[in-house]
């Protein structure tokens, strides 16, 4: 009874601190991918943590498929994966778990082979340096197991080895061609990498050697204005109060006249009275 | 007897002075004055007809057409767009009449991943602007953005906010998202007389919807 009476006691501060904290805790983006070559095809299922209802299902996923972000509220999630068509209720092949934090965003990966398949979660970058923009590699290819990527003959990242994911790293905007090259097989294309764009470029086994996929992991005004605008001119603002200064100054002189007057009135009486000898 | 008429005349006078001054501020200080009307659905228009277009995907994000009009069903706005860049100085530039909207063309096209960043008026010195109703908007109401190529965006509404304009979050309005968001942009709060402008901005955040 004691027991029970002081887990009750508790547990409710934290309860009503979780419902406030998911009142003002804001909005995060997920984006849920296959990048495992030799994995068929998957359900991949979203479940806000502590809730058996998926709050998103992909059905039929298969390797080199990335979603397209979902906003979601900030929060602990769970990522699921099972063989495609598999019950919803059934043991899922892989599962883990995710924090999304407000105004972050969240790439979660099946990656590496199918024999050593594993739930990857990226921190994806929103922001690039002002006039730029970034990009990263994620190596997905078995085929070639170690890839450098270039960009406008430069390499980005010299040695990808499979199943890989590289830092991001700023690039003058502009439009360049992006090459993967592995040991038999290389993949060529140009890209607009615009300012304030930032991408992830997936290196994949296509029908016929190596293929390169540009995903944008968010894009931005290449030049911020500066400030808020101008949009207005007054004429539906009612005509204002104005400074109630000088009607305050008429009252406060007036108060100041009215006292010397009272003063000077009172004190002509009280002689009045002393002069009859009242 | 002897009666001291100045002392009398001075006490009277202030009496006056304090009367008229109260009525004075009482008068003309009445409180702010209620500036948009809230009747959310005045003027309701229909949404635009046509096919509406899925937001974009990560992978290989196809181009799509640029803005052409803007309709807001709920407080009647529907509008050609403009294209707006930057005045000197950085600001943004803004329509030159107060009837129409204007897209940013520094920012992504409606629909494509960004916030897209669309400004109007909300009045002229003498008459109401194209925004005039934009601060009525709430979370949950709708955006359409018709594209040159006939296609029409869906957003809807996830923010209203109100900033002074000495203290506007550039980063949070026109900064990246990695989802294709809308930002609606107009003056708001209180007008100063001397300066002729609005001291806020009301900026509206919606998201594309499928």
């Amino acid at each position: 009874m004691l027991v029970a009476a002081s887990a009750l006691l508790i547990g409710m501060p934290a309860a009503a601190a979780s419902a406030a904290s998911a009142a003002t805790a804001g909005t995060g983006w997920i984006r849920l991918a296959h990048l495992s070559p030799n994995t068929p095809p998957v359900d991949v299922y979203l479940y806000s943590f502590g809730d058996s209802n998926a709050q998103i299902v992909l059905h039929h996923v298969a390797y080199g498929t990335v979603s397209p972000y979902e906003a979601v509220a900030a929060g602990d999630y769970s990522v699921a994966m099972r063989s495609a068509g598999a019950a919803a209720s059934s043991q899922p092949v892989l599962s883990t778990s995710v924090t999304v934090k407000a105004d972050h965003a969240y790439t979660v990966a099946g990656m590496g082979p199918e024999s050593g398949l594993r739930l990857q979660v990226l921190n994806d970058q929103l922001t690039t340096p002002s006039g730029k923009s970034s990009v990263r590699v994620i190596q997905a290819s078995l085929k070639q197991q170690t890839v450098k990527f270039t960009c406008g003959g430069q390499a980005i990242v010299p040695k990808a080895t499979f199943a890989s994911v590289s830092s991001y790293q700023a690039i003058p905007a502009n439009t360049w061609t992006m090459e993967a090259i592995g040991s038999s097989s290389k993949a060529t294309a140009r890209y607009n990498m615009g300012a304030g764009t930032v991408h992830t470029m997936v290196v994949l086994d296509g029908a016929n050697g190596l293929e390169i996929v540009n995903l944008v992991d968010a894009a931005g005004a290449g030049k911020p204005p500066a400030g808020g605008v101008t949009t207005g001119f007054g004429g539906t603002a009612g005509h204002g109060p104005g400074s109630p200064l000088p009607w305050l100054a008429v009252v406060g002189a007036g108060g100041l006249i009215a006292l010397a007057g009272g003063y000077r009135l009172r004190r002509s009486s009280l002689r009045r009275q002393l002069n009859t000898g009242v | 007897m002897q009666i001291r008429r100045p002392a009398a005349i001075a006490f009277a006078a202030g009496l006056i002075a304090i009367a008229g001054g109260t009525a004075g501020l009482l008068l003309t200080h009445h409180s702010t004055p209620a500036l948009r009307p809230v009747a959310a659905g005045v003027g309701a228009l229909p949404a635009p007809a046509g096919p509406i277009v899925a937001p974009p995907q990560s992978a290989e994000p196809a181009p799509v057409a640029a803005p052409a009009s803007l309709t807001i069903p709920l407080i009647g706005v529907k509008t050609n767009l403009i294209t707006l860049g930057l005045a000197a100085g950085g600001a943004m530039q803004v329509p030159s009449t107060v009837s129409v909207a204007g897209w940013y063309t520094g920012s992504p096209r409606p629909g494509s991943i960004g916030s897209a960043i669309i400004v109007g008026h909300v009045d002229s010195a003498q008459a109401r602007g194209v925004f005039f109703r934009l601060n009525t908007l709430k979370v949950g109401d709708d955006a359409f953005v018709k594209r040159a190529d006939g296609t029409t965006v869906e957003f809807r509404v996830t923010k209203v906010q109100e900033y002074l304009k000495d203290d506007f979050p550039t980063q949070d309005v026109y900064g990246p998202t990695p989802d294709a968001e809308l930002r609606l942009i107009t003056c708001g709060g209180a007008f100063d007389p001397a300066t002729g402008h609005y001291l806020s901005n009301i900026v509206v955040y919606a998201t594309q919807v499928k």
